[in-house]
């Protein structure tokens, strides 16, 4: 595992997942895959942190969850961006600017 | 949106945990095959690829827990899951669980039962709109804190006072002659004379009709208008809308209905619950003192007085204000207001001083709370040897990784679980008890009157059911289960046997059998005191005739009558019934021995008495009887003369003192032949022309002073007609109605009934009734405190099977053993025995200080209860004991 797998930040994983999702219906594999793709490698979601956040955002009504058939022919549970799913990603968007542009900011003054 | 997305989500986590389960597994699964199919596709061997692909998962059953703890509801999911635990856990020990619910049921039910006492008598609030706004305005003498108000009296309070958003007066509730038509015989029910703005002040709201208006009070006789209580609308007018309007008639005279009260207001009496109110204007049509003119009089005082305090206003400048215009009817009007206070209460304050019957109920109150907490430290102990023998579960639950916080809160479920399942018990019983303080009818007496009694299992009382339930899991369970988390990891598993070390571990049970012994020895006395106590009264001042007497009571206010046709009624009465057959004697009174009705009071000043600086005159309890009376009942004379027939209007004023009377104002004289003067020292003077002897008056009561007037001298309207007959006294009931009937066929006969009954209901059955409650609760007590006892020593010696046999092995013979363990028994009751007495002498200063001031300390009580208690302890200890002596060492050893 490459060590730049750095801990992801509280909420960042939400950002992410509906970042990823934003592209179109994928498996929790492909979540993971993607969010990899998507950060060059320096984030890996463990499915230990993946499913329950999956599962949390499926609660909360911004993915809903249905079984499809995977490339290779296998059941997998498939995500999909939900309506409120997109507001929120917006809004998870603009805070995360923010928050980017502020702490940037922060350590350029010195 | 998302929220209803949310609650979807937890109810279906909630029931259908299976599917959703299902479905993860298989989530979790499929993500696993494919991450293996990328390693294949990647070209690892599929050996290879499972492997790496495992290790990239991190384990199947992890992630899926993780998944779980993030659900929605899965703090419920947890608490469900320790409340699945806990109930199998109690249902493997079924009888300890009964046990123990029954115990705190008991325990739980007695104080509920009991609270409901307390609470119907001084804590519920009137049933108005923010009844803690409305304060009671009372006089004040030297011997009374609340005293009425005459409607002179009232009428300045009400317009010489700020602090208040208006100021009511009601009289007492009246017998009334009622008929729904002109041409009915009239049925005796309960009236309420209320200020025209009482419905106003009070914020009730009439659910049909209207309230009264100020205007329909200020006028005397002029509005004959009647508001209708909910209860009676329902009962006698079926609840009929259309009964606004109609014209009824109350006392003969008709008035019309204009409306009618709400359901959730029954009136401000904490008994009664009147059948309708009238304006006080129309005062004349209904019974009030008829020797004075109700609207002049200022001292005819016959009136409540209530108002609502102004929002910010202090009750401290309310009392201040009112007692400038006390002071001001003192100096206004000195012949009718002498040394007159005024006090301003809240409803606690108001109820406790009108009626001394919520002390029993404290007393009570505070027995049936020993009880509970006997039941808790019995509780306490037996999940705490359960927990000890859980010692090695808990262990491994907590090697395994189990939080110590989240152990203790799976053991608290538990006790959670006894205690609501003995708060259910709790309830029930507190029915059971609500129940039979209904049934007996020793509480509210059977009258014409609408009374009730008011005690309920209302919401209050519920609330404080699973209030004591919680605070009792609370008390016997944290304790148990902070303790037992508290071990020892690497001992409790090594050896099937664990404690703490030292003396620590011993130190709580030490304690909860001290506790128990004390709280029962406590309650054991307190019964016993009780009992001796209503004893005592029940016995005292009793040896006057009961039997043989048939009593019933007139009102000619009822029918009209002024004070001459009143007297001569009385007076053509008394002479029939003398004449009649059967009769063997007859009596008048205005109230008869241990009745329900209060006795009147009289002032007056002892000739020859030397006044003290601060006081105008003395009072007293009071009759009116005429010359059968003391006859009748079988009153002894021990001096001087009973009344005569000579004793009339124009005759010189006489009086009959009981014996107390004439000891406490002429300590060493003869009472016969001095003077009293009424009211003070100017007033009219009274020659005290006999003593009787000192009865009881009231229930529970110590001996008092005690007044006779003679009815021609101190006319009466509403008298009580007493007859001894030879055989069953209700044979003469039709003989009193021939002769009421030729003297005025429309005057009703109100409580009849043998006297002897009224008698046993007020006298006896009341005391018997305490008597039998604290009873049942000392032996409860008893009961638990002996279980407890047993159980507690039964399992020390169990626990320690190994020691002792050890000790025998090496040489300790039974009796060693036997003395060994009795002897830390010993200890331990004769602690509890200390701590108890000292608790059973301060509830015994407390009970003399409210009840029966009998003072000192009951020995004989102590010399029974003390003994009894050691004994019976320590026969709970005894047993356990000698089954440890008997031990077998060889089998005590080979145990593990």
């Amino acid at each position: 595992m490459s060590p730049e797998q750095t801990s992801l930040l509280q909420g960042t994983l939400d950002l992410l997942i509906l970042k990823s999702l934003r592209a179109g219906e994928m498996h929790g594999l492909g979540v993971s895959r993607r969010i990899e793709q998507l950060t060059g490698g320096t984030f890996v979601v463990k499915p230990g942190s993946l499913f329950p956040a999956l599962h949390r955002m499926e609660e909360e009504g911004w993915i809903s969850a249905f079984w499809g058939e995977s490339e290779n022919n296998r059941r997998a549970k498939y995500y999909r961006l939900s309506k409120a799913g997109e507001k929120q990603l917006e809004a998870e968007t603009k805070r995360w600017s923010r928050i980017s542009l502020a702490i940037g900011q922060a350590l350029e003054a010195s | 949106m998302p929220l209803l997305v949310k609650a979807r989500s937890f109810l279906r986590n909630l029931f259908f945990t299976r599917r959703v389960d299902a479905d993860l597994d298989q989530e979790v699964h499929s993500h696993l095959e494919m991450l293996i199919d990328e390693k294949i596709r990647a070209g690892m061997t599929p050996a290879e690829a499972q492997r790496a692909a495992r290790i990239e998962l991190g384990g199947v059953e992890q992630v899926k827990i993780h998944v779980r703890d993030s659900r929605t509801g899965a703090f419920l999911d947890s608490l469900m899951q320790d409340v699945r635990f806990a109930i199998r856990g109690l249902r493997r020990t079924a009888g300890l669980t009964a046990f123990v619910v029954v115990t705190l049921a008991l325990g739980i039910g007695m104080t509920s039962g009991t609270f409901s006492m307390v609470d119907g008598l001084i804590f519920r609030p009137y049933p108005v709109p923010h009844p803690g706004g409305v304060v009671t305005l009372a006089g004040t003498t030297h011997d009374s804190m609340i005293e009425d108000f005459s409607y002179r009296e009232y009428l300045d309070i009400r317009d010489k006072t700020k602090s208040y958003d208006g100021v009511i007066a009601y009289a007492d509730m009246q017998a009334v002659g009622f008929g729904a038509e002109p041409a009915a015989t009239p049925r005796v029910k309960g009236g309420m004379m209320v200020s025209g703005n009482f419905f106003r002040v009070l914020d009730v709201e009439p659910r049909l009709g209207r309230g009264f208006r100020e205007d329909e009070d200020q006028v005397p006789g002029r509005d004959a208008v009647v508001v209708l209580g909910a209860d009676f609308w329902q009962h006698e007018f079926a609840a009929d809308p259309g009964v606004v309007g109609r014209t009824v008639r109350l006392n003969g005279t008709p008035f019309t209905v204009i409306g009618v009260a709400p359901d959730s207001f029954s009136g401000l009496l904490t008994f009664g619950h009147p059948d309708f109110y009238i304006p006080l204007a129309m005062a004349r049509t209904f019974s009030t003192n008829i020797e004075k003119n109700f609207f002049e009089d200022r001292d005819d005082r016959e009136l409540n007085v209530k108002a609502r305090l102004q929002p910010g206003t202090a009750l401290a400048q309310a009392r201040n204000e009112l007692a400038v215009v006390a002071k001001s009817f003192e100096r206004d009007y000195p012949n009718v207001t002498r040394s007159r206070g005024a006090a301003v209460y809240t409803q606690f304050q108001t109820r406790t001083i009108e009626d001394d019957n919520w002390k029993f109920g404290v007393i009570f109150v505070i027995l049936a709370l020993a009880v509970l907490l006997v039941a808790c430290t019995n509780v306490a102990g037996l999940l705490l040897s359960r927990a000890r023998a859980r010692a090695r579960e808990i262990a491994v639950r907590l090697a395994l990784g189990a939080g110590r916080l989240r152990l203790i809160r799976l053991l608290l479920t538990e006790s959670l679980i006894l205690a609501i399942l003995g708060g259910l018990g709790g309830i029930a019983i507190g029915y059971g008890l609500v129940n039979w303080f209904h049934s007996k009818e020793s509480i509210v007496f059977e009258t014409e009157l609408p009374m009730a009694v008011p005690f309920h299992m209302d919401k209050r009382v519920l609330l404080a059911c699973v209030g004591m339930a919680v605070l009792s899991a609370l008390l016997f369970g944290l304790a148990p289960a902070v303790q037992s988390t508290r071990v020892d990891l690497v001992n409790a598993l090594k050896s099937a046997d664990v404690d703490l070390p030292g003396r620590k571990r011993l130190w709580g049970r030490n304690l909860l059998v001290v506790a128990q012994v004390s709280m029962s020895l406590m309650l054991l006395t307190a019964a016993f005191l009780m009992a001796r106590g209503f004893q005592h009264t029940l016995l005292e001042g009793t040896d006057f005739t009961k039997d043989h007497l048939l009593m019933t009571s007139f009102d000619p206010r009822l029918v009209q009558y002024n004070a001459a046709q009143t007297q001569q009624f009385y007076k053509l009465l008394a002479e029939r019934m003398r004449e009649s057959p059967g009769v063997q004697s007859e009596a008048l009174t205005q109230n008869v021995p241990m009745g329900q009705e209060a006795y009147d009071g009289v002032t007056f000043v002892p000739e020859g008495f030397t006044m003290p600086p601060d006081r105008e005159n003395f009072a007293s309890m009071m009759d009116t009887a005429d010359e059968g009376y003391f006859q009748t009942l079988g009153i002894a004379i021990l001096r001087g003369r009973a009344f005569l027939a000579s004793d009339t209007v124009d005759a010189p004023r006489v009086a009959i003192v009981n014996d107390h009377f004439a000891r406490h104002y002429w300590p060493g004289g003869d009472a016969v032949g001095k003077h009293i003067r009424l009211d003070s020292s100017t007033g009219t003077p009274v020659e005290i022309v006999g003593i009787a002897q000192t009865i009881k008056y009231q229930s529970t009561s110590s001996p008092i002073d005690f007044v006779y007037l003679p009815l021609a001298q101190h006319p009466v309207a509403r008298m009580v007609l007493m007859l001894r007959s030879s055989g069953d006294p209700l044979q003469l009931v039709q003989p009193v109605k021939d002769a009421v009937r030729s003297l005025d066929p429309n005057l009703p006969m109100l409580q009849t009934r043998a006297y002897e009954e009224l008698y046993l209901n007020q006298a006896i059955r009341g005391p018997q009734m305490a008597i039998d409650m604290v009873g049942s609760m000392g032996l409860v007590g008893l009961l638990l405190a002996i279980a407890g006892l047993y159980g507690l020593m039964a399992y020390n010696v169990s626990r320690r099977t190994h020691e002792i046999g050890i000790r025998m092995a090496l040489g300790a013979a039974g009796s060693d053993v036997l003395r060994m363990v009795m002897g830390k028994g010993i200890v331990l009751v004769a602690m509890g025995t200390a701590l108890g007495l000292a608790m059973g002498f301060a509830l015994e200063r407390l009970m003399n200080s409210m009840l029966f001031n009998s003072g000192g300390v009951d020995v004989v009580a102590y010399l029974i209860v003390v003994p009894t208690l050691f004994l019976v302890t320590m026969l709970a200890t005894y047993v356990p004991a000698r089954r440890a002596s008997r031990i077998a060492p060889t089998q005590a050893l080979r145990y593990e």
